[in-house]
């Protein structure tokens, strides 16, 4: 092995490993903050620069609460309970973090270091990177069962089954939503359906990528346990699921794993449909796209905050029927709908496409405006219809709630 | 060098989760060996330049068939199964008599030096071309699979079903 | 029919416009910000919130007249312990979810404010850190002795003694309960004082009938002249 592979693999890994704790650490501080200021509070605002009594005039806004939780953690008693499986109860935290972190490789992000380095060592370069996101991030599930069943504890038990019907139900429509991205690329490379989207090209524009982003995102949200599909961890049910026994360290080894996984699938959501690292004065400045592609995480992860301040959590038949009676059909219609649109875009010219070319691009050049915007509408109105369908179907039968103080 | 290295320690782990997994009394333990086993060969493969095939590999055999097997054993009782009970069975002789067969079997091709068919062409692991297999030559067996497997679902749905409906009607709540 | 999905962005709206207006108006924002003062500066209780000099602070108290927080034990006079309300009947003890009630009988009983030989508490613990607010003791108290207090700083540096609040710092007298909770001190004063008259009339016209019972009987037992042995259980 020469020194320069690992000096590449050096240069490829290691900033991931610093720059997302780091973003993590933000994202709780932002998090605590928003969600404070939605319920008319302040949030945290104590914790400044060390060392100065209460902080004082240096707190700047609460911004060491996170490093002071980070040395809390690290301090706290290690409780392992009794009966639990002691080396289960180790490995689950760390196998909830590995996948997480694993998957931030197959992000396109355009680091400016990151063009001296051999295309070997750069993950998203994989053919088969989307689909690699996809089965790395499923190993999450395996962390929170582990944790479940190794607490001895019925509680996290329970949440450790929620958590596997959850993710295995809900990786579904995500997978399904991502194939229509594939679809219009022709490619699972992370990097090619990127740059298939430079410029104002991003597939949240085309009515079945705005279906497949939306469709994405609410199963993001339970991939990565978010309010209000929070049922693993809810806390008022089943005192937070599966990590009830973890304290000190392991916790927050989970929470890390939690918040990596966030930035890992809003990260995908941003390649798959958000434009990856395009915008405005990237074709100037080539390094404007990394701050781009993170101010995209952080406006969708802005949004899963604002989600979670507003939403109460779900039962449990409403997941599941979410999942299997609106999600799925939806996305599998929203499958069809793409295809039979590229077949409509194409006209009999879709053997005659150049391989190595983003597809849905070829098509748009030349294609009749009228029949385009006829196209976007119907596709949008079809999908709309079929939401609305699909909802009045899957409800539970159930007489609405008569409230008597309320309104 | 590297590679050899990376295949040996793959291997390692791939044997010692088999033989985890088949030796522990505890299920879940014995499942999550399995799983390392799955996972190592799933490195094995991209070893091997076939990085679809090794992703498949841990979505179906890790994402899949392990959290099906986690399910069933959460359904059924004595969860740990952590009794006394002798793992061996008493046919252990012809097992390891059929084992050694099946081995020698495997291995007659290198021992009898048999004439192999002629490579003409390096296959090409790539997810490119396995795409283009899967959509020219084979899509009919695709098809045909799909078909098979969303009707297998389908049954198991009604099979489930069905099996509610006579307890509602005799016992009416 | 409306917009799907239109609820959720109505609620976001709500949301969006507490996250926004919480940095501009500040009935968005009723958190005062005291903690940084001494402890003996803080407030306690409702109403009360000692202004430092020079302190911008907003209209709103952090404690309403209807903030419940910890159970509390009443006493009518001056002497808690002689006049407590509680009789140590420990229906609360029994009805509280979380159990986080201790008490022990006493063994001799002791007039209480009615000027009755009542049992008391030899002991009345409740321990904070178990305690949920859950009011059910409050309502199933029969002598009105344990009310809710709004007091809220309980936090102590003594992570067991200090969760576990003793008897005599339970004790509070009625009029402090007046201050905390005027409406609610009133309105069970005013049913005290309700029930206590209807028990009297009731007495009064038990007593009456029972006289008069009495006394009807005399007259038909002189009548009839002869007695019988059921007289005695009619005067009772």
């Amino acid at each position: 092995m020469s020194l320069e592979l690992i000096r590449d693999i050096l240069v490829a890994t290691v900033p991931l490993l610093l720059i997302f704790p780091t973003l993590f650490a933000f994202t709780t501080w932002l998090e605590r903050k928003a969600l404070a200021r939605i319920q008319n509070r302040i949030g945290p605002n104590k914790v400044g620069v060390p060392l100065t009594r209460y902080g004082g005039r240096f707190s700047l806004f609460g911004l060491g609460q996170p490093m002071a939780d980070g040395i809390k953690m690290l301090f706290k008693e290690n409780i392992v309970p009794r009966d639990a499986d002691r080396l289960f109860h180790l490995l689950a935290p760390i196998l909830a973090l590995i996948p997480a972190m694993l998957v931030l490789c197959f992000l396109p992000i355009d680091f400016p270091w990151i063009n001296n380095i051999q295309d070997s060592v750069k993950a998203f370069m994989l053919d088969g990177a989307v689909i690699f996101f996809f089965a790395i991030t499923g190993l999450n599930t395996l962390a929170v069962f582990m944790a479940g069943w190794a607490s001895r504890n019925k509680y996290s038990l329970l949440g450790g089954m929620r958590a596997i019907a959850q993710m295995v139900s809900y990786e579904i429509p995500l997978v399904l939503s991502a194939v229509i991205v594939v679809m219009m690329v022709g490619s699972l490379n992370a990097a090619e359906i990127a740059n298939a989207q430079a410029g104002w090209n991003w597939f949240i524009f085309t009515p079945w990528g705005l279906a497949a982003f939306i469709i994405f995102f609410i199963a993001a949200l339970a991939e990565t346990n978010r309010s209000p599909f929070d049922l693993p961890e809810a806390e008022s049910e089943i005192i937070a699921g599966y990590f009830t026994e973890y304290s000190g360290f392991k916790f927050a080894l989970f929470f890390l794993g939690e918040y990596i996984a966030m930035f890992a699938i809003s990260g995908l959501a941003v390649t798959l449909f958000l434009g990856g690292g395009a915008g405005p004065g990237v074709a100037a400045l080539p390094w404007l796209s990394v701050i781009w592609f993170l101010v995209k995480i952080f406006a969708l992860i802005a949004v899963m905050i604002w989600l979670r301040g507003t939403l109460p959590r779900l039962r449990v038949d409403q997941l599941m029927g979410f999942a299997w009676k609106f999600l799925l059909p939806l996305s599998i219609l929203n499958i069809f709908i793409a295809g039979s649109a590229l077949h409509l875009l194409a006209g009999g010219r879709l053997a005659g496409l150049d391989e190595k070319q983003p597809i849905l691009r070829q098509l748009m050049e030349g294609a009749n405006p009228l029949v385009v915007a006829g196209l976007w509408i119907g596709a949008l109105l079809i999908l709309y219809v079929a939401a609305n369908g699909l909802n009045q179907l899957s409800r539970a039968k159930v007489r609405p709630r008569e409230y008597k103080y309320a309104e | 060098m590297s590679e050899q290295i990376a295949f040996w320690i793959l291997s390692a782990i791939a044997v010692l989760g088999a033989l985890v997994a088949v030796r522990k009394r505890n299920l879940i333990h014995g499942v999550f060996a399995l799983m390392i086993f799955f996972a190592a060969l799933s490195g094995l493969f991209l070893l091997l330049l076939a990085e679809f095939i090794a992703a498949v590999q841990i979505l179906v055999y890790i994402g899949a068939v392990g959290i099906l097997l986690l399910f069933a054993i959460m359904l059924t009782e004595r969860v740990a199964g952590d009794d006394g009970r002798r793992m061996t069975s008493r046919g252990w002789f012809w097992g390891l008599v059929v084992a050694a067969a099946v081995f020698v079997v495997l291995l007659l091709p290198a021992i009898q030096q048999w004439p192999t068919p002629e490579v003409t062409q390096a296959p090409d692991p790539s997810v490119e071309e396995l795409g283009h297999k899967l959509m020219n030559p084979y899509v009919m067996t695709l098809e045909v699979l799909a078909l098979l497997l969303t009707a297998a679902l389908i049954g198991a749905v009604t099979a489930a079903q069905g099996m509610r409906k006579p307890k509602e009607e005799g016992s009416p709540e | 029919m409306s917009l799907l999905g239109g609820g959720i962005f109505k609620g976001m709206a709500v949301t969006l416009r507490n996250f926004v207006g919480s940095y501009f108006y500040k009935d968005r924002l009723t958190t005062n910000d005291y903690s940084w003062r001494p402890s003996d500066k803080l407030p306690q209780h409702a109403g009360e919130y000692p202004k430092e000099e020079g302190e911008q602070l907003r209209d709103t108290t952090t404690v309403t007249n209807y903030s419940r927080n910890f159970p509390m034990l009443l006493h009518d006079g001056s002497e808690p312990m002689d006049t407590i309300r509680c009789v140590a009947c420990q229906i609360c003890e029994r009805e509280c979810p979380p159990q986080c009630i201790y008490i022990e009988k006493s063994t001799e009983k002791k007039e209480n404010a009615g000027g009755k030989p009542q049992f008391y508490p030899a002991k009345f613990d409740i321990d904070v850190s178990v305690c949920m607010s859950c009011q059910i003791c409050v309502e199933v108290c029969p002598f009105d002795a344990i009310v809710m207090n709004s007091q809220f700083e309980l936090s102590t540096p003594d992570r067991f003694g200090g969760l576990l609040l003793r008897r005599d710092d339970l004790l509070k007298s009625n009029d402090y309960y007046h201050n905390i909770h005027p409406e609610e001190a009133a309105a069970r004063d005013k049913r005290i004082a309700e029930e206590k008259a209807a028990k009297e009339a009731k007495k009064k016209a038990a007593a009456e009938a029972a006289r008069k019972k009495a006394e009807e009987k005399a007259k038909a037992d002189a009548e009839a002249s002869e007695g019988t042995p059921d007289i005695q259980e009619d005067a009772e």
